[in-house]
């Protein structure tokens, strides 16, 4: 992984003064205020978009943090999405706590596979996580008495104690709160010991180990949040979606949650969330022209890859210090 | 994932009660399909294995070009109504001059701004997007279509299986592909050059090595290799824009086989075309789909390496 060069605190103080301070600040507005002044389309995708974050997030911490190539993200995305889902239908659980059923189902996973993976990097866990992958759509597709196979799973309405959401714009402040929570959470856990031993194998497992890191931990954990925090963006789209089907739930999915912390710059959290919201908004752009979204998405990558491998955010930043410094 | 064509002769329902003489032709039909379809997973393993032992790329567009070639010859041939003398050459060009440009113009640069992995990954899975994208723009991929078979496909048994004069020929010439393949790769001073730039790059230049013409070379015979089977199988199956995806098998062939092992790649494609057909034969033709990625998962979990990859290695500091 080619880190990026290690920030020293002044330009981080300096990048959080003036401009980016009050863009900061207006965000935070637009996301508070957004549901008073939009119509449901704009504040469905705004929900879609929040959940893309928190998938974002769960990427950020096995591939951005850790350096393993996991291509399993829908798969435990989807488990979340169906752990909660028939946790709230089955057992009228209150949906947080359905939510958080879902995180652990698909965490136990993420841990299993973890423990496998243990014994792979690079491609081969890369094609080890996209085998899991498939064989989990498959099983959502074919578990008719669960999942209701093929023909999709309906999702009862959340249920907050006497609240019942049943509308993109009641869910939407859950949706954020829940975003909000676990970018918390996520900053918390990269700022920890944990994290900082997330990064040391990242750079370099011998390394790591000969720093008394015990790294065979460190990786399976790792998977394990991932997969987790992928469950729980499963239960918050449970929130507003009133149906899942396996379909959706495949290697495209992957392609997208990957292409947008790529967009975002591999390995920094605020990538990954910026990432989510500016590949998000594109392709859903994309989607009023479908016959090119496939060419323009698969071109997106390669040039990103060829010109922006750290991603758009750092791209931009180089040119304007280049225009500030002059050539 | 395109499951190849069923054998020809009727689907019993098998019981408990299943005797004897049933399963021993089974059996055979199994291993005779099997060694057809998995013929077609070898070659395209050998494509993979080829570029990711000479330039440690796994390329994820290896399907897209199989199906991307497959239409170019669909497009001469069907709509241009070319010669098939013409078509089968142009294909193959077409197929060597994408590869190698896409090495040279889009991989190259990758490789100099980002040198980890990941990133020369996301670049191929841009290139099967894009390659998939345009299919469907065209037109050509949005109704499923088959290339005319130019071999007979009257049946004729060996043993108590049946194939097709198509099955041989596809089978007949896949091993003539391989074994030409495998004739280059160790005998000639190309082949040579390209073993050298697999095992150590920086030693290749020093010793007079081309890296970059060696590179283009390899990925321009990865996509002829990858044309060859898409010709080979697309009178066989229906060609659609998602047919790339059978790639899954020759992924999994080559794991089978050890990633980085050119016989183990070709042992590999035979074993999950057998064991491909032998899972839709007594078990379900519903479980076939799964059986690639349980073959991945088993053999990654218990031999990492692969069959034939030798001892594992850990990357130092």
């Amino acid at each position: 992984m080619s880190s990026p060069p290690l920030a020293s605190p002044a330009p981080v103080r300096r990048a959080l003064s003036g401009p980016a301070l009050i863009g900061l600040v207006v965000a935070m507005i637009v996301a508070v205020a957004l549901p008073v002044f939009t119509t449901g389309y704009v504040v469905y995708i705004a929900n879609l978009l929040l959940v893309f974050v928190v998938l974002c997030l769960g990427l950020h911490i096995v591939i951005g943090e850790t350096g393993q190539f996991s291509m399993a993200h829908a798969a435990f995305y989807g488990i979340g999405i169906y752990a909660s889902a028939l946790a709230n239908r089955a057992v009228d659980l209150p949906y947080p706590v359905a939510m958080l059923f879902g995180a652990l189902v698909a965490g136990a996973v993420g841990l299993f596979i973890g423990a496998l993976a243990l014994r792979m990097r690079d491609i081969y866990l890369a094609l080890a996580t996209f085998a899991f992958g498939e064989a989990t759509q498959w099983v959502f597709a074919n578990w008719d008495s669960v999942t209701n196979g093929p023909n999709g799973l309906r999702i009862s309405p959340a249920r907050f104690g006497p609240i019942e959401i049943l509308s993109d714009k009641q869910a939407y402040p859950f949706v954020l709160f829940f975003c909000l929570l676990m970018i918390g959470l996520t900053v918390a856990i990269s700022r920890s010991r944990l994290g900082r031993s997330f990064r040391a194998v990242r750079e370099s497992e011998v390394a790591a180990m000969a720093m008394g890191i015990d790294v065979r931990r460190a990786r399976i954990v790792s998977f394990g949040l991932s997969a987790a925090i992928a469950g729980f963006a499963g239960g918050m789209f449970g929130l507003f979606q009133t149906f899942i089907h396996p379909d959706s739930l495949g290697f495209q999915t992957t392609i997208l949650v990957l292409t947008m912390v790529v967009v975002g710059g591999l390995g920094s959290i605020a990538g990954a969330i910026g990432g989510a919201i500016v590949f998000g908004l594109i392709s859903e752009v994309l989607r009023q022209a479908p016959q090119y979204q496939e060419i323009i998405y698969g071109a997106i990558l390669i040039l990103f890859m060829m010109y922006a491998p750290r991603g758009l955010f750092a791209f931009i930043g180089d040119r304007i210090r280049e225009a500030r410094h002059g050539r | 994932m395109a499951a190849f064509a069923p054998p020809p002769f009727p689907d019993l329902s098998i019981g408990p009660d299943m005797d004897l003489q049933l399963a021993l032709i089974f059996l055979q039909q199994g291993i005779a399909s099997g060694l057809v379809s998995g013929s077609v997973y070898a070659l395209l393993a050998l494509a993979i294995v080829v570029i990711f032992k000479t330039s440690d790329v796994p390329n994820f567009a290896q399907g897209e070009v199989f199906m991307a070639a497959g239409y170019v010859a669909l497009y001469l041939f069907v709509f241009q109504k070319m010669p098939i003398w013409v078509v089968l050459p142009a294909t193959l060009v077409v197929a060597f001059l994408a590869m190698a440009l896409f090495r040279r113009f889009v991989l190259d640069q990758v490789a100099k701004s980002a040198k980890d992995l990941v990133y020369l990954v996301i670049a191929t899975l841009g290139l099967s997007y894009v390659l998939k994208g345009f299919v469907r723009r065209t037109g050509f991929g949005d109704t499923p279509r088959s290339f005319p078979a130019l071999v007979p496909t009257d049946s004729i048994m060996i043993g108590q299986a049946s194939v097709t004069m198509l099955d041989l020929a596809i089978f007949g010439t896949a091993v003539t592909v391989m074994a030409a393949f495998f004739w280059m790769f160790n005998y000639t001073k190309t082949g040579r050059a390209m073993r050298a730039v697999g095992m150590n790059p920086k030693a290749a230049q020093l010793v007079g090595v081309d890296l970059r013409r060696c590179h283009m070379l390899i990925w321009g015979l990865s996509g002829v290799i990858s044309a060859i089977a898409a010709l080979l199988i697309s009178p066989k199956i229906l060609m659609t824009a998602d047919m790339g995806s059978i790639v899954m098998l020759a992924f999994a062939a080559a794991i089978v086989g050890g990633f980085s092992s050119l016989p183990g790649a070709v042992v590999g494609g035979f074993v999950i075309g057998i064991v491909e057909n032998m899972v839709g034969l007594f078990i379900s033709s519903r479980a076939i789909v799964l059986a690639p990625f349980l073959a991945i998962l088993i053999v990654l979990v218990l031999r990492p390496q692969g069959l034939f990859g030798g001892k594992l290695t850990i990357k130092k500091v």
